[in-house]
């Protein structure tokens, strides 16, 4: 009985959240849902690269792949929606050579605004310039979204280099980037790329050229695009037609609006209480808000809300017994609530714990 | 020779297709022109090369986002800059300034709702509209296979525009549906031209087979006949499994449905007209706004909801006028699938009813509806189709009186319901018509231009070895891809390359 590359993906992403979530948080996780919970839980267990990473999930197929993670052993249940790896499962995600995860540039949390307008972009800037140096004028732009139509116009009327030499110019910064690093495997992208002489191909094409299972070619594809990313921006006078595409694009991740009204007005120096009275909402509402902003805004002073001592408490009970569940920290931390216990999680989640 | 030269001059073309000229004439005339002319034939130069001669706009009324999105694409990869869409895929940013900008262009689409705002359509009063176009008029009466009652306004918007010279285009209508064009559009006087729906160059062949055979025989065809070809299927699932079967059997082929991605829509697409593909298994979404010249077979793995659907969907074989077959594939019980599928197209009673509860609870404007879209649709559980018609028919409604209006809407849907059926039994009449098919179809248009020819139809005699043929194109031998390669070709400039195409001076 082999494994599937969605369900072993599926294992592993289970295994990380133990059975301290249910399998809907997971949904959300691949979905991208916005909401201050997916976020804080994806930096929590480690997930963060995974974040929309698969939108196209629903409820039905999710309950799928666990079914059949259940059904074969791999998975136990403690209720409906939660779960936890059995020895077979634990063998799986541990085996090597079985699958490394997460692919390793992999971002959905820090790139997933800027993600496809990226490739959009990028392929209808291949697609232009190809058909610029053969003279081919009558071509229809393979993604047609005004907005990425309009800036291509834009963009090539402020390159003032010559046509042939911009297309070898974009040529070099590819060939340059994808060098970078010989474990990336150029062809998922250019497989999908269109020129003056050829059509690219569909995700599923795509997949099917390389003989890869279509999920685990799916990821593959956006770690590509991550890679180069990351690659033009922090290199970015090295590749300035790449991170040309970017542009001025957010990439640091905004905060959700609720979240953003909130710390505006904790700026303004109004507490927990009020804030949930002028924006008339309940108060745990505007935690949850305080423990996202801990998470994102990393000069966010925590001392307001949890005193250094008790920061201390809770990051030695977690480190000495990897408890992760707040219930479990609470026991021995009896002092602490569960609002503090969550803040310092989520200043301290995204980083080592020893 | 006048419009020989004009036609080269914005087309490169040396020479017109049957009836272009004398329907360009009519206009150039200062006629309003009705002109039906086959699916295939360039019905787009008929409002474009006299748009181009005459001075002011040309107002283009076109009722499907896709394909106005397709022809305004085309128009601008011909080089016309001056060309844009005005419908709801418009964020409301780019509606203001496509609308402040507007008289810098010269060929202006519009989706038939867009011409009930009142914003837009002043603007449109304060430029000199050189030519109307109609495009898809029989959508206008409710005798077509596609009315939209949305439609029905476009007589009342040409008066307000100062009843502007006009041309309504149609591939398919029947004599009763030319009757409605003409009436609601409100000539007084006009020109018609009628031309022959017959393709001579497609050959048609109706199979009565075992369901438990149909899947069986599209293989075996498949792998004897001719390429390029469209298959069309009723369900996404049935075109799906196809494509992996032929695939398996080594064809060149993809599915083609609205449930896919637009990206792997168009890439589709493309790769088809670039001959990267031989076969389309598709559901009919796919097809409108192609060209693609060389299409030497359809096949219909379900059969079409209208003779006139079917009609459209054969008629995209043999655009280069050389031999073509269309094939329909009929098991008996299929028209059950049909009904069904019609019935689907509609909104359904408790659908109605519940969304004029919900109008009543929270006191809403009829004419507001359509803004309210993402609200309605998931809230009533409406498909897109059902959605169209429900939005088109209040659109096309005054009475303010909710009530009314509802009874309204269930009266209609009842109607358009017994119609669609009636139009099912009607292509289940041509399949088991024992006469020449080709007749049968020119009967139905009341068109009497025909010719007896080899492999007419199944009826008369057909064939089919006469189409099979070697694979359209050897496939070329599997090499390993080569990244460096493929990035190579699209961005550097190949020496070998340079004389093939100079530039157009």
């Amino acid at each position: 009985m082999t494994i599937s590359f969605k369900e072993a993906v599926f294992l592993y992403c289970m295994k990380q959240i133990q059975n301290e979530r249910s399998i809907y948080s997971l949904y959300h996780l691949f979905q991208g849902k916005k909401s201050s919970q997916t976020i804080q839980d994806a930096h929590l267990f480690r997930l963060d690269p995974f974040f929309q990473s698969y939108p196209q999930i629903t409820r039905e197929e999710m309950d799928h792949i666990i079914g059949v993670l259940h059904v074969n052993g791999y998975l136990h249940s403690i209720s409906s929606e939660y779960y936890y790896l059995t020895e077979k499962g634990e063998k799986i995600v541990q085996s090597q050579n079985l699958i490394s995860l997460p692919p390793k540039y992999l971002q959905g949390w820090k790139y997933h605004q800027i993600t496809s307008v990226f490739w959009e972009r990028l392929s209808l800037l291949v697609q232009v310039y190809s058909n610029l140096i053969y003279q081919n004028k009558g071509f229809i732009p393979i993604h047609n979204k005004p907005e990425n139509l309009a800036w291509i116009k834009n963009y090539i009327k402020m390159q003032t280099g010559k046509r042939f030499e911009l297309a070898n110019d974009l040529y070099t910064e590819l060939i340059n980037c994808f060098q970078q690093d010989e474990n990336i495997d150029p062809a998922v992208l250019t497989l999908r790329l269109t020129g003056h002489n050829k059509i690219g191909l569909t995700e599923g094409q795509a997949a099917e050229q390389l003989q890869m299972d279509s999920f685990h070619y799916h990821l593959e594809f956006l770690n590509i695009l991550h890679y180069m990313i990351y690659i033009s921006t922090n290199q970015y006078s090295k590749f300035p037609l790449l991170s040309g595409i970017i542009g001025n694009k957010p990439q640091t991740v905004p905060l959700t609006l609720s979240t953003e009204k909130t710390l505006r007005l904790l700026e303004k120096g109004f507490n927990t209480n009020e804030i949930a009275r002028i924006r008339k909402l309940k108060e745990s509402t505007i935690e949850d808000h305080i423990v996202e902003i801990a998470l994102q805004v990393n000069d966010f002073d925590l001392r307001k809300y949890v005193s250094f001592e008790m920061e201390q408490r809770i990051l030695t009970v977690t480190r000495e017994t990897s408890a992760k569940k707040l219930s479990q920290i609470r026991e021995k931390v009896p002092e602490a609530n569960y609002f503090e216990i969550r803040l310092v999680l989520a200043r301290n989640g995204g980083r080592p714990w020893n | 020779m006048e419009l020989e030269k004009a036609l080269y001059h914005y087309f490169q073309f040396t020479s017109f297709r049957q009836g272009q000229k004398e329907v360009v004439e009519s206009i150039l005339r200062g006629q309003n022109t009705l002109a039906m002319l086959p699916t295939g034939t360039g019905k787009s130069l008929c409002y474009q090369l006299p748009g181009y001669l005459l001075e002011g706009k040309v107002l283009i009324v076109s009722p499907l986002l896709s394909l106005m999105q397709d022809q305004v694409e085309q128009m601008k990869s011909m080089g016309e800059k001056r060309v844009i869409a005005i419908n709801s895929f418009l964020s409301p940013a780019e509606k203001r300034k496509a609308l402040s900008n507007l008289s810098s262009y010269k060929f202006i689409f519009v989706s038939p709702e867009m011409l009930g705002v009142d914003i837009i359509l002043n603007k449109l009063r304060e430029m000199t509209i050189a030519l109307f176009v109609v495009d898809e008029a029989h959508c206008i009466s409710q005798w077509g296979y596609d009315f939209r009652p949305d439609y029905l306004k476009i007589g009342e918007v040409r008066e307000k525009l100062g009843a502007p010279l006009t041309i309504a285009l149609t591939a398919t209508a029947t004599k009763e549906v030319r009757e409605d064009i003409v009436k609601y559009l409100q000539f007084r006087s006009w020109e018609e031209f009628v031309f022959s729906v017959d393709r001579p160059e497609i050959s048609i062949g109706i199979e009565i087979l075992g369901h438990k055979e149909k899947q069986q025989k599209t293989l075996e065809l498949v792998q004897k006949i001719k390429g390029p070809g469209i298959i069309y299927f009723s369900s996404k699932k049935l075109a799906e499994s196809m494509a992996a079967k032929l695939r398996d059997q080594g064809e060149r082929v993809m599915a083609y449905h609205g449930g896919l991605d637009t990206e792997s829509r168009t890439l589709i697409q493309q790769q088809f007209i670039h001959n990267q593909l031989d076969i389309v298994c598709a559901t009919s979404a796919f097809g409108m706004g192609i060209n693609k010249d060389n299409v030497r077979f359809i096949l219909h793995y379900h059969m079409p909801l209208q003779l006139e659907a079917y009609l459209q969907e054969i008629g995209r074989a043999g655009r280069d006028g050389k031999e073509s077959i269309a094939i329909l594939f009929y098991s008996p019980g299929d028209e059950q699938l049909s009904l069904q599928l019609t019935e689907g197209e509609l909104p359904e009673k408790e659908q109605i009813h519940h969304l004029f509860m919900l109008i009543q609870q929270q006191n809403l404007k009829l004419e507001n509806i359509h803004l309210e879209s993402e609200r309605f649709i998931p809230a009533c559980g409406f498909s897109e189709t059902q959605w169209r018609v429900v939005e088109s028919f209040l659109a096309s409604m005054q009475n303010e009186n909710v009530q009314e209006v509802r009874d309204q809407l269930l009266n209609y849907v009842t109607k358009r319901i017994r119609l669609k059926q009636q139009k099912v039994y009607r292509v289940l009449d041509y399949i088991q018509h024992s006469g020449c098919k080709r007749e049968y179809i020119l009967d139905y248009f009341d068109d009497q231009g025909s010719s007896a020819k080899k492999n007419c139809c199944s009826s008369c005699g057909l064939a089919l070895e006469d189409f099979y043929g070697s694979k359209a194109e050897e496939m070329e031998p599997n090499l390993r891809y080569n990244w460096k390669k493929d990035l190579a070709s699209m961005l550097i400039k190949q020496v070998g390359d340079l004389h093939e195409k100079r530039p157009i001076s």
